[in-house]
């Protein structure tokens, strides 16, 4: 055996858009259009470039052993790499090689049929995942004992909640024991005794020396679960080395990239942002900011015409599409003097007290107050960064004050209202 | 288990590649995932009558009730002859195979599209599923020819011993409608046209076949072309096995035969060559 898991060799893989592919959804369309390519000349000019490369040249080799994350935007090739890695999909071009028993969880329950039972679906799940049947006969205990539903195995899982049913699948999936598993977003679903299980379970697997390949948008747990990265933009890689180094490249790469619109063409509106910057208070560049950390929001803007009392409002969004707070100069009662041309703008969080999560940035800038939008952006993303806090905690978490009240009523007045902090009054 | 002995074990190996052009059925694999052959297989069964008050009952009344209706229109009121045999025998004998081959046919067509999460996100040989689908219907068949054979008794009619060439005939309809969902599975994944166009072929194929009708009626210089039709075959041998009536034409049940295996052999390789697509395009 040779010290590599997994090689691959210049692999490509396109698919066809455009026209083509629209057109050519019924038979008779079809139809309509073989005989129109007939009478064409030559085939080459019915087949003008309306591929779109998924994949183009991708090539690494990983050794038994290592965890490596694939990082990217949406529609980078990430989960296109991993089909084709797990034969899903076949490449248009190239080659790979893997060696070891694979097992890819692209989605986890995807072969559970809602109206067989819980024990029912383990079998079914089990056996599409690749394992036998005598496998999953001698698994069921320890899989039932991992998922924690054992009061619920013979109920269909159509009656399952959500959380249930994932906890079942994945119970399935982790104990396919494979030498090679490839995930792609997973492993952050469930509430927080799981989720720990789970990352538990990858602990295991890699100390017996499997290979892990990890696609994830989370840089956090890019970063606790991998030392090496790959990082890919438009199905080619742009780098691939050390997790930390990544993560410097692929935020410097995204973050043009980021400043997207929210709905049309930029040239429409009167005012955009032409750059953002995240730093701690010390002017440090940053993007994962530990729980109760002040940022400072660097924003440049170009006008296109003056915007009178502009009012900038800044907006965390989690990723889970959960808006979570909101800073408006306008409310802040800060004067914001007319933007024409070119303006930058600063901004000091008080403490962050969000839970630990991904967020993104959304800008957007009012004339007059709050009257018509002007400017409406989409800017970086940053995590918060705390042990246990997480959204099973809610949105945000503040410490407060406690009073031990034994058998009589609290006294009141002796909280200090004015107190910060979380403390115990006796 | 050690990280040691994991590395003396010997590593399965992967490799992707486009594949070529050469034919190649990789049946291997197939065997290796029988395993997922029989969930398959028995997850229909589960799921097909679950959350019915008469449940398998069905897999009964549904024929039952089909030879009543045949008996009473074709039978009774148009009359068609039966070659002297009861008309619920006669439709019934046609019945059985009849309903196992639309079944199977009609699953088959449409599984791959049924499944479809399954085959975008996981990788597995994707044979398995026309598989398990003819092969859920004959539990259904089963049940159906108990029934039969209850009947039959009913009017004092015993088996004969050519019964036992019934596996044979029941393999050719199991083959046919194999090969029929290797060639229309692929294309309803690409067109979903197929799953409209099932009910108006599985009734355009049953009038082409001898159901409700002897092949007695089809005039003598067509009958060579009518036995094309490889379900012909199928039900007439049927009606020849368990009622001993009929002479079978050998002839034109080979020719049926080698049709059956030609478009079955057509079907692998169309499959096989459509197969890479199905997760890019389903």
């Amino acid at each position: 055996m040779s010290d590599t898991a997994i090689r691959a060799e210049r692999l490509c893989k396109t698919y066809r858009i455009g026209q083509r592919r629209e057109i050519q959804n019924t038979l008779r369309d079809q139809l309509t259009e073989s005989i129109k390519s007939a009478f064409r000349r030559s085939k080459k000019t019915s087949t003008v470039d309306d591929s779109f490369w998924a994949l183009k040249d991708v090539s690494f080799e990983i050794p038994h052993g290592q965890n490596v994350g694939i990082i990217g935007l949406n529609g980078a090739g990430k989960s296109t790499l991993l089909k084709v890695l797990s034969r899903i999909t076949e490449p248009t071009k190239g080659y790979a090689r893997i060696e070891g028993r694979v097992g890819s969880l692209l989605e986890v329950g995807t072969g559970f049929h809602w109206e067989l039972t819980g024990r029912e679906n383990v079998y079914l799940y089990g056996s599409i995942l690749g394992m036998a049947k005598h496998e999953i006969a001698r698994k069921f205990d320890a899989i039932v004992d991992f998922s924690g539903v054992e009061k619920f195995l013979d109920t269909p899982v159509k009656r399952y909640s959500s959380g249930m049913y994932v906890r079942l699948a994945f119970a399935v999936a982790a104990h396919l024991e494979p030498e090679i598993l490839m995930i792609d977003e997973v492993l952050s679903v469930g509430d927080l005794p799981f989720q720990q299980k789970c990352m538990q379970f990858a602990k295991n697997l890699q100390q017996g020396n499997a290979t892990i390949l990890f696609v994830s948008h989370n840089m956090f747990s890019i970063k606790t679960m991998c030392k090496r990265v790959i990082f890919i933009k438009n199905g080619q890689i742009k780098f691939d080395g050390p997790t930390d180094d990544g993560i410097r490249v692929y935020e410097k790469e995204c973050r043009l990239d980021n400043l997207t619109w929210i709905d049309s063409d930029p040239e429409d509106w009167p005012i955009h942002l032409t750059d953002i910057a995240l730093h701690d208070e010390e002017g440090r560049t940053k993007n994962i900011f530990d729980y109760g950390e002040r940022m400072r929001i660097k924003l440049k803007f170009h006008g296109r015409r003056e915007i009178k009392r502009p009012n900038i409002i800044v907006a965390f969004i989690r990723s889970d599409g959960v808006a979570c707070c909101n800073f408006s100069s306008a409310l802040d009662d800060v004067d914001v003097p007319a933007i024409c041309e070119d303006g930058g703008l600063e901004l000091l969080t008080p403490p962050l007290k969000l839970v630990s999560e991904m967020y993104t940035i959304h800008v957007l800038v009012r004339e007059e107050g709050f009257q018509q939008a002007v400017c409406a952006q989409v800017g970086m993303t940053f995590h918060v960064r705390h042990s246990t806090l997480d959204t099973h905690f809610g949105v945000f978490h503040e410490p407060a004050q406690w009073v031990w009240n034994p058998g009589e009523e609290a006294h009141s007045p002796d909280i200090d209202a004015r107190s910060n902090t979380g403390s115990f009054v006796e | 288990m050690n990280s040691t002995q994991l590395n003396a074990l010997p590593k399965p190996i992967t490799e992707i590649r486009p594949s070529n052009r050469f034919f190649n059925l990789d049946l291997a694999t197939v065997f290796r995932y029988r395993g997922l052959l029989y969930f398959l297989v028995w997850r229909e069964l589960k799921i097909r009558y679950k959350q019915a008050a008469i449940g398998v009952g069905w897999a009964v009344i549904q024929p039952v009730l089909t030879v009543l209706i045949f008996t009473a229109v074709f039978g009774h009121f148009a009359r068609i002859p039966s070659d002297g045999i009861p008309y619920p025998i006669f439709a019934f004998t046609a019945l059985l195979p009849w309903t196992y081959f639309s079944e199977a046919m009609r699953r088959g067509a449409t599984g791959l599209v049924d499944d479809a999460q399954l085959i975008s996100k996981i990788y597995f040989p994707r044979l398995v599923i026309p598989l398990a689908m003819v092969v859920a219907p004959m539990f259904d068949f089963l049940l159906t020819f108990i029934v039969l054979v209850g009947v039959m008794a009913w009017y004092n009619i015993v088996p004969t011993w050519g019964t036992l060439l019934l596996p044979l005939f029941l393999l050719q309809a199991v083959i046919l409608a194999l090969a029929v969902d290797l060639w229309l599975g692929p294309i309803n994944v690409r067109y979903r046209d197929v799953k409209h166009t099932m009910p108006f072929l599985i009734q355009i194929w049953m009038y082409a076949s001898p159901v409700v009708y002897p092949l007695s009626m089809i005039p003598e210089r067509w009958r060579l072309l009518y036995s094309l039709n490889p379900m012909v075959g199928v039900i007439e041998g049927f009606r020849w096995v368990l009622l001993g009536k009929g002479n079978p034409d050998f002839f034109a049940m080979g020719l049926s035969a080698c049709l059956v295996l030609l478009l079955l052999f057509g079907g692998l390789i169309y499959f096989k060559r459509m197969e890479r697509f199905f997760a890019d395009v389903i």
